[in-house]
């Protein structure tokens, strides 16, 4: 039987991601074309005939099968559901009202931007205990607020949260809410509290009356994780909702275990694994420089004996390194004497993990460092004006798509741009309105790329993108386009009205043996775009 | 019980063509053949002799289970075994998918770690193989 070779499982994880990074790409198209197709089925005036209707089905039934493969199981029951309406449609020759049309391309429209904000998909995890990290289902929150919760559950609903009162939370019959809001101003202590007791595992949110600090320590002594005055800001309170059910991340947490125990290390990346989190085991304490640049992880994870090199020297080794200054080392080891644990955490790291450790204890544990650590780093590698990420950080991402290109043999492009005649839009207009343009060109740049993207400020007026798992035709269709839009987009200053376009070069990783050639052969193209007339946008041969 | 080896996957999208691929080749170390149209099947069955065929239900043009009849009319597939793949719309469809000859079915949106192992257990389940 052929089926006795074991695949590689790091062969099979970067083809999957590959392909999951090709689809997430076309499934934005797909919902774009959808969308196109709904709104014009709502618009008309002839009536929708059962072929159009087809169509949608057909478009509906193929993200319905696809995406749950692909990591995205909560826009495959949506699709699901829009496909059995528009089936039930067809089946009963009913004619759709504009109404119904235009709720659903609303529905679409959710869909599409979720997919935009960036869930993370999620490989499904059978079995998988920690369901909120791994967003395979709305979280569910129940509001207390003596019947008067309407306004608030419409707010939520429609960011996609499962919104119940708590008296109706039995409904949720196996599964408890996630959170629990509770409106102190139109409920009585007596019949909230027990109710939030109930379900000690549910985080809760307190909106109150008043904002005065005993009301607010009378709330963290209460256990609520979140206070929010009348007049409820939805904004604000989503925004916590998301940060206390650690909703999406751009990218899921990474962990790099050193653990010459492979079994145990291996464990560890299970569980992990199970919440959410990728890990990447080195069982050899000398492999840790090189796990560390090839995996960049958010925290690393030491055990303290290991032979021929003790967790503390290694750490200190890591921290000889100016790059790896900021992320997290834990220890995680047997050691329960407290005067030694002391002792290693001052020669170098920062906490120190108890084996045996509960799986619950190691993800808190662990995603509690890995946030502050990912926050930290993001805050510091960001641009003030545009947001984007600035210039050595965007470096370090093109050193890690070049790697991970190599490796999994895919392909990868970067895109250097810049705007043209700037200095005279500054030199006309002022700086101010420079900066407009900046923006401008920047947010243009985030809506319109991929989620997987990364978009950086490099200099002046000068951004660079990285495009993984995208040819070199495809990245030129992608920034083509972008250079029509923007040479479109009118801006206005001192009441007059002016166009800015930018030049682009485009290399792709195929064709150049590094990170730093590879941006130089877009920086070459990019200036050869300028010479050609500027406007418009040219890809870097390679060298044969 | 003779080994699976051989599958046809036939998938009208392109992506989902390919991770199977993935699945069903690396993972499950099967040869996999793939088309994305009910009549490339029928002529691509018929010169591959594949041990069993993944097909999926709704695809533009001939259809899974209009397929699945012309294999059966065409006596060099008739008894290649067919599991459809579907995205699931009613438990009474996938009844109706095993009353019309599927072997069995395989719900979309599959996992392609465990794909493969899927249609082992269900190959060794028939009585085929």
């Amino acid at each position: 039987m052929s089926d006795s070779k074991t695949p590689a499982a790091a062969d099979v994880a970067a083809r999957l991601a590959a392909l999951r990074e090709q689809y997430s790409r076309r499934l934005s198209d797909d919902l774009q074309t959808l969308m196109a197709q709904a709104r014009e089925l709502s618009t008309r005036q002839t009536g929708v005939d059962v072929e159009s209707m087809q169509t949608l089905r057909q478009g509906l039934h193929r993200i319905a099968g696809s995406a749950g493969t692909f990591g995205y199981p909560a826009l495959s029951r949506d699709a699901r559901e829009m496909e059995l309406w528009v089936q039930t449609v067809i089946e009963e020759a009913t004619q759709p009202t504009p109404a119904m049309l235009t709720a659903l391309f609303d529905r679409l429209e959710d869909c599409y931007r979720q997919l935009e904000v960036g869930a993370t998909p999620a490989v499904s995890e059978p079995g998988g205990s920690y369901d909120l990290a791994s967003g395979e289902r709305a979280i569910r929150v129940a509001i207390m607020a003596d019947g008067d919760t309407e306004t608030l559950m419409q707010a939520l609903g429609g960011f996609g949260y499962d919104c119940r009162t708590l008296s109706a939370a039995d409904a949720w019959a196996d599964s408890a809410p996630d959170v629990i809001i509770v409106d102190t101003a139109k409920i009585a202590e007596s019949a909230w509290k027990p109710a939030v007791a109930s379900v000690p595992q549910a985080t809760l949110i307190m909106l109150s009356a008043s904002g005065d600090f005993e009301t607010r320590l009378k709330a963290v002594r209460d256990g609520a994780r979140g206070f929010f005055t009348h007049p409820i800001d939805v904004p604000s309170l989503e925004h916590r909702l998301r940060y206390l059910v650690n909703l999406p991340q751009q990218d899921p947490y990474r962990v790099l275990i050193v653990d010459d125990d492979v079994d145990l290390a291996e464990h560890f990346r299970l569980i992990l694994k199970g919440a959410g989190i990728e890990s990447r085991v080195i069982d050899e304490p000398r492999h840790v420089l090189q796990g560390l640049r090839d995996f960049v992880p958010d925290l690393v994870l030491i055990d303290i004996n290991m032979p021929g090199c003790s967790g503390p020297e290694l750490a200190r080794i890591i921290r000889f390194d100016d790059d790896w200054l900021r992320i997290p080392l834990v220890y995680l080891s047997a050691e329960s004497d407290t005067h030694r644990q002391a002792q290693a955490l001052a020669q170098a790291g920062d906490d120190f993990l108890v084996k045996p450790i509960s799986d619950i204890a190691l993800v808190t544990a662990v995603t509690a460092r890995a946030q502050r650590s990912r926050q930290l780093s993001l805050a510091l590698a960001r641009d003030g004006l545009t947001g984007l990420i600035k210039h050595p950080a965007i470096k370090e991402l093109i050193e890690i798509e070049m790697s991970r290109s190599q490796r999994s043999h895919s392909e990868a492009c970067v895109v250097m741009i810049d705007i043209d005649r700037f200095k005279s839009i500054n030199d006309t207009y002022g700086h101010g309105t420079g900066d407009y343009v900046i923006r401008l060109l920047a947010n243009l740049l985030r809506q319109r790329l991929r989620r997987v993207d990364h978009v950086g400020r490099y200099g002046g007026e000068e951004f660079v993108a990285v495009l993984p798992g995208c040819s070199l035709e495809n990245a030129r269709e992608a920034i083509e386009r972008i250079r029509v839009s923007f040479s479109q987009l009118e801006c206005v200053a001192a009441e007059q009205t002016f166009n800015v376009t930018f030049s682009a070069g485009i290399a792709s990783t195929t064709g150049w043996a590094d990170a730093e050639l590879l941006l130089e052969a877009a920086d070459r193209a990019m200036y050869e775009a300028k010479q050609g007339g500027r406007n418009q946008v040219r890809l870097a041969k390679p060298e044969a | 019980m003779k080994p699976l080896q051989r599958i046809l996957h036939v998938e009208d999208d392109v992506s989902i063509q390919e991770v199977a691929r993935v699945a069903l080749e690396i993972v499950g170390g099967f040869e996999v053949s793939s088309c994305d149209n009910g009549q490339a099947a029928l002529s691509q069955a018929a010169e591959w002799q594949p041990d069993l065929i993944l097909l999926d239900v709704m695809m533009p043009g001939i259809d899974g289970p209009t397929t699945l009849a012309k294999l059966r009319e065409q006596a060099s597939t008739q008894a290649i075994p067919v599991v459809f793949m579907t995205a699931k719309v009613q438990p009474s469809e996938i009844e109706h998918y095993r009353a019309i000859g599927g072997l069995d079915v395989v719900i979309k949106p599959f996992d392609p770690m465990t794909l493969a192992e899927q249609l082992r257990e269900i190959w060794e389940r028939s009585d085929v193989g």
